[in-house]
């Protein structure tokens, strides 16, 4: 039976790892993910869950012993927040390009200095062009399925790539909600067992991770980039069965939000949308056509997809949450990647960005009427005046 | 939408340069002829039959499982494919059977291939 409990997205995720009957988990401390690990090891403890839970000594150790533990055929999990993401980066590039489908579960956080713990997108923004799939969810219900979609799409042999499920530290990781959890019946319908392509074995002995030579190195750089031309309709497929099993209603890309007759539009990722939906109610409500459109998937990036339910908007505010120092328009990571799939576009909306939600402060929805007012002042005026707002500043 | 944007393409990598799915390929029980190494070196270990008493230190102390113990002939085989020269086993062995020398001094020393491999 399904069951709806009162929840944390930490417990979420570690709800979905559960269901998704996970068989090696490895884990290192560091907040806010840390309640993740916490609530597997009592699963374990309590013999809820079967698993192999090992306690690795750094972020290094505890991809590669997923990478591992993925290769030899076992269906493996880990985390990890700010910091901790990025200690482990070396491993994040083999792991895509050996093409093991392992899960990796982040509640972010900001990076040093000087310690900050609060939520921000840079952490796991700055993995994203090491072939992983990743994407953020927007509240424990959406982390809790997203478990559930990433192992689906990252073991279909189509794909077979990691994945990163994020949700925002504090902000989802551990303020609760209302979850639905699946019976199990409903997700062994959806989820078919972790089947590994020439795994490690005693048998059939395989090399894994070897050298390369220079003029191999091309063709294996376009074989990982062609499985990305097939990996959006594998979410497709996946999505919606998800939703039919489920019970749910998922866009495979994008969420939107009154985005249909919208002059200026949102565009936001995790949580913030909650906010954001809440903002665009009132501003409607003020006369201001505004809507939303929520990313929820940044790798595959969704272009077309984007440029379909934008293409109509009269001016765009980008509300970055994480930073890219010195990048085209000095701001964010996401204008720039959603100013590119609108270039071809005859009639090419406005684009400008808010750096909002930094640090881990919260965006108010007085912060979101402001980001209204500079939009409309945008279609009044027909152009772009900045490419980016600091809120708050 | 009226307009209809670009594609993403195909990606065609021709047969004879695709590389095996994740770089997954089937080991030899002994050596990988597909991914050799031994271009690394500069200098080789060179044993003295002698001096070595079959300890097998230079076995276990090796990270690239170069040296082989042939029970039937009692004698350590080096594998010259993937020794990258690291002297490991120079400095573990106990005997002093191994030393370090050039690749230059051999004729088919690796440094002298016009092809690296």
């Amino acid at each position: 039976m399904a069951k709806e409990l009162i929840m944390t997205g930490c417990r979420a995720a570690a709800e979905g790892a559960k269901a998704a009957e996970v068989e090696v988990i490895c884990s290192f401390p560091i907040r806010p993910y840390t309640a993740i690990m916490m609530e597997l090891a009592k699963m374990v403890a309590d013999g809820e869950l079967n698993a192999e839970f090992i306690h690795g000594e750094g972020e290094h150790a505890q991809l590669s012993v997923v990478l591992g533990a993925a290769a030899s055929g076992a269906r493996a999990y880990t985390g990890s927040s700010g910091v901790g993401v990025t200690y482990a980066m070396e491993i994040y590039s083999p792991m895509a390009g050996g093409r093991y489908p392992a899960q990796m579960a982040i509640a972010d956080r900001t990076l040093d200095p000087p310690g900050d713990f609060g939520s921000e997108h840079t952490d796991a923004m700055c993995t994203r062009d090491q072939g992983w799939l990743l994407g953020w969810a927007d509240s424990p219900q959406e982390v809790y399925d997203n478990t559930l979609i990433n192992y689906r799409v990252g073991e279909d042999h189509r794909v077979m790539l990691p994945q990163m499920v994020c949700q925002e530290g504090y902000f989802v990781s551990h303020i609760p909600d209302k979850v639905i959890l699946g019976d199990q019946s409903q997700v062994k319908k959806f989820l078919p067992p972790y089947r590994p392509i020439g795994p490690l074995s005693t048998t059939k002995p395989v090399s894994h991770g070897p050298q390369i030579r220079p003029d191999q190195g091309a063709p294996m750089d376009a074989m990982r980039a062609a499985v990305f031309l097939d990996v959006p309709k594998v979410i497709e497929e996946a999505t919606a069965d998800f939703n039919r099993i489920f019970g749910r209603n998922y866009d495979p890309f994008v969420d939107q939000y009154k985005l249909a007759d919208a002059e200026i539009a949102f565009f936001v990722m995790g949580a913030h949308a909650n906010t954001c939906r809440k903002a665009v109610d009132r501003l409607r409500k003020q006369g201001v056509k505004a809507g939303m459109a929520r990313l929820r998937w940044v790798r595959p990036w969704p272009t077309h997809q984007l440029a379909n339910a934008l293409g109509h908007v009269k001016a765009i505010g980008v509300v970055e949450t994480s930073t890219s120092y010195g990048g085209a328009m000095r701001g964010g990571n996401l204008i720039h990647e959603l100013r590119a799939s609108l270039y071809d576009l005859d009639q090419r909306p406005l684009v400008t960005s808010f750096m909002a939600g930094l640090g881990g402060e919260t965006i108010w929805p007085a912060d979101f009427d402001y980001m209204a007012k500079v939009l409309t002042e945008m279609v009044k005026e027909k152009k772009t005046k900045r490419y980016v707002y600091w809120i708050g500043m | 939408m009226a307009k209809e944007l670009p594609g993403y393409g195909t990606i065609n990598v021709p047969k004879e340069r695709q590389v095996p799915f994740g770089a997954v390929t089937k080991a030899p029980v002994c050596t990988q002829q597909l991914f050799i190494t031994s271009n690394w070196r500069v200098v080789r270990p060179v044993k003295d039959d002698e001096k070595c008493t079959r300890c097998l230190i230079c076995y276990m102390s090796c990270p690239d499982a170069c040296w082989i113990f042939k029970e039937e002939e009692d004698v350590m085989e080096w594998v010259s494919d993937f020794c990258k020269g690291c002297q490991i086993c120079i400095n573990e062995c106990p005997s002093d059977a191994l030393t370090a020398v050039p690749e230059l001094d051999f004729p088919d020393g690796v440094v002298r291939l016009d092809k690296p491999f």
